[in-house]
């Protein structure tokens, strides 16, 4: 009765071919990739702009070429939210895959109506005011209404009616990253969408999985003496088998590197967690408080104990909003006197940029206080500091000028003065805002739509 | 002797959504956990953490595994892509946290 969950995917860009032996091991009864994170929308909508074709993760076609196969000839679903803005153009992308590769009656899902951006002012006429999560401001009154994504985080409700419905493969946007593994979880088991406790368990469950490698010596402090760097790329990554009660084994693919152990899961169980007595979710508030977590093995650690409680009343929405531009120029500076010489840089590019509408400008010093700001004294005569500069604008174009007018000081710089070349050959990046709100879960209605290949 | 840091006590990991980052940290024994829940407060992780950190620390704990939550607000200049940091997403600020030197707290 147990059911074994595999997880391939935790970003846009993992290794998603982890699955394979997973999958061709019999290791796992279905597998998930999670693709999304806040930023990738932002991302994906730069696709979708240039093609309306695209806004999907090119991951899709990796896992439709490369692990839908060996899945489908197993009867092992794959579940992944990687479809992003276009879930319906990457089922299509799918179905064409799938055709090629002769792989008859597959039944490929898309689940849509998780974007709300073509449904905003529907939305904020029926009274939705998207007012900041942070700030309280409310989107109308914002002065910069430039937004490129909104999507609502949606539940697992979706998963478990393509599930039902025979799904071999279903592409997603933005559910919410545990709720992939829930949904798998509820439709095994058929647990009420009330039962606090299971649906908490599943959300435990998922949340430990979503970030692959991180469970299992990855961006690991705790092992970081233990952990062979070497194994780092060849990492196996994990599976939980789970009970009807919702207690699982969380564990790694059999005969391949990595650790799973209770630091390892301790780890990952805080990550991106704020108060861990209401971990909000689309389908549950789940309670890390009351977890337990026992070794069982080589490898292998219990997770029970899961509590929870009723679902939030409204959904979360992240909408991405276009800020202006970003640039940064990287400059060296030797003895001697490398300290003045900094001083010297800064005056000279206030100078050379006054006039230009920079409208925020950040120095650091790489190697000494770039990551942790003043934590520690700086070296009183170094022998080298390497500054970085970091300017934003509204345009692209302001930039630009800005870099041509420092670059005019290259003979009449300070002493020994070097740019990195990397950087000054560099576009300007946009500057994406994240701005989160809430919605009415009466306005929101998940579509599930299957087709036969 | 080398002065000892709250690494020597704790591990953990920083993860960032929006502008706020939480940064676990896990104790490496019981009797390190009774320590650090004693004097780890929230106050001393801001005045820590200095600037990295513009607003409020909040502090939860979690005695079933032994560990502390840190969640910092306005902790990643704007967040994401907004930040003018090179660690935009404030992966490395476990590490800022644990550098914390632990003895001098008595």
């Amino acid at each position: 009765m147990t059911i074994r969950i595999g997880s391939a995917q935790g970003f846009y860009g993992d290794d998603v071919t982890k699955a394979l032996p997973m999958i061709e091991g019999g290791h796992v009864d279905v597998v998930c990739f999670e693709a999304l994170s806040e930023l990738t929308m932002a991302i994906l909508q730069k696709d979708r702009l240039a093609n309306s074709a695209r806004g999907y993760t090119w991951d899709v076609r990796v896992i439709a070429e490369r692990i839908l196969p060996a899945a489908f000839a197993r009867k092992i679903p794959l579940i992944t939210n990687g479809g992003g803005l276009n879930p319906t153009a990457a089922a299509e992308l799918v179905r064409e895959i799938a055709a090629k590769k002769g792989l008859h009656g597959i039944r490929i899902a898309a689940i849509t109506g998780d974007d709300l951006l073509p449904r905003l002012d529907e939305l904020k006429r029926a009274g939705e005011t998207f007012s900041n999560l942070d700030t309280g401001e409310p989107l109308d009154k914002a002065a910069n209404q430039a937004f490129l994504t909104a999507n609502v985080y949606l539940g697992a409700a979706p998963i478990v009616e393509a599930l039902r419905g025979g799904a071999d493969i279903i592409i997603a946007g933005r559910i919410a990253d545990p709720c992939l593994y829930l949904g798998a979880l509820i439709a095994h088991y058929d647990w009420a969408w009330d039962d606090w406790d299971r649906l908490a368990a599943g959300i435990v469950c998922g949340h430990l999985l979503e970030c692959t490698g991180q469970v299992v010596g990855g961006n690991s402090l705790a092992l970081i003496d233990e952990i062979d760097a070497r194994d780092l790329p060849r990492l196996g990554y994990p599976i939980a088998e789970v009970e009807p009660d919702g207690s699982f084994i969380l564990t790694k693919t059999p005969n391949t590197p990595g650790v799973v152990c209770i630091e390892t899961v301790k780890e990952q169980l805080l990550y991106e967690v704020h108060d861990p007595r209401r971990y909000l979710t689309p389908d549950v508030t789940a309670n890390f408080t009351t977890l337990r977590l026992e070794p069982a093995g080589d490898n292998r650690v219990c997770v029970s104990g899961g509590t929870g409680g009723p679902r939030p009343d409204k959904l979360k929405v992240n909408l991405n909003r276009f800020e202006g531009y970003k640039r940064e120029l990287i400059f060296t500076l030797g003895y001697p006197k490398a300290w003045h010489k900094v001083d010297q840089l800064q005056r000279m590019l206030e100078e050379a940029w006054m006039g230009l509408p920079i409208e925020r400008v950040g120095y650091s010093f790489l190697g000494m206080d770039s990551l942790f700001d003043g934590l520690a004294a700086l070296p009183e005569d170094p022998l080298e500091v390497i500054v970085r500069v970091v300017f934003t604008a509204a345009d692209a174009e302001t930039l630009k000028t800005a870099v041509r007018r420092a670059m005019a000081n290259g003979l009449a710089c300070p002493a020994g003065m070097s740019v990195s070349g990397q950087t000054v050959g560099a576009e300007p990046n946009p500057v994406v805002g994240l701005w989160s709100a809430l919605v009415s879960r009466q306005h929101i209605q998940p579509q599930v739509s299957i087709v036969e290949g | 002797m080398t002065m000892r840091r709250l690494f020597d006590l704790a591990y953990g990991r920083a993860g960032d959504k929006g502008d706020i980052s939480n940064i676990s940290v896990i104790a490496r024994s019981p009797e390190a956990y009774q320590e650090i829940k004693a004097k780890l407060t929230a106050e001393r992780v801001k005045a820590h953490l200095g600037g990295l950190v513009r607003g409020e620390v909040i502090r939860y704990d979690l005695d079933n595994i032994e560990a502390l939550n840190f969640v910092c607000h306005d902790a990643l200049d704007g967040g994401g892509t907004r930040s003018l940091r090179i660690d935009s997403l404030g992966k490395s600020l476990a590490g800022a946290l644990l550098y914390m030197p632990w003895d001098s707290q008595e």
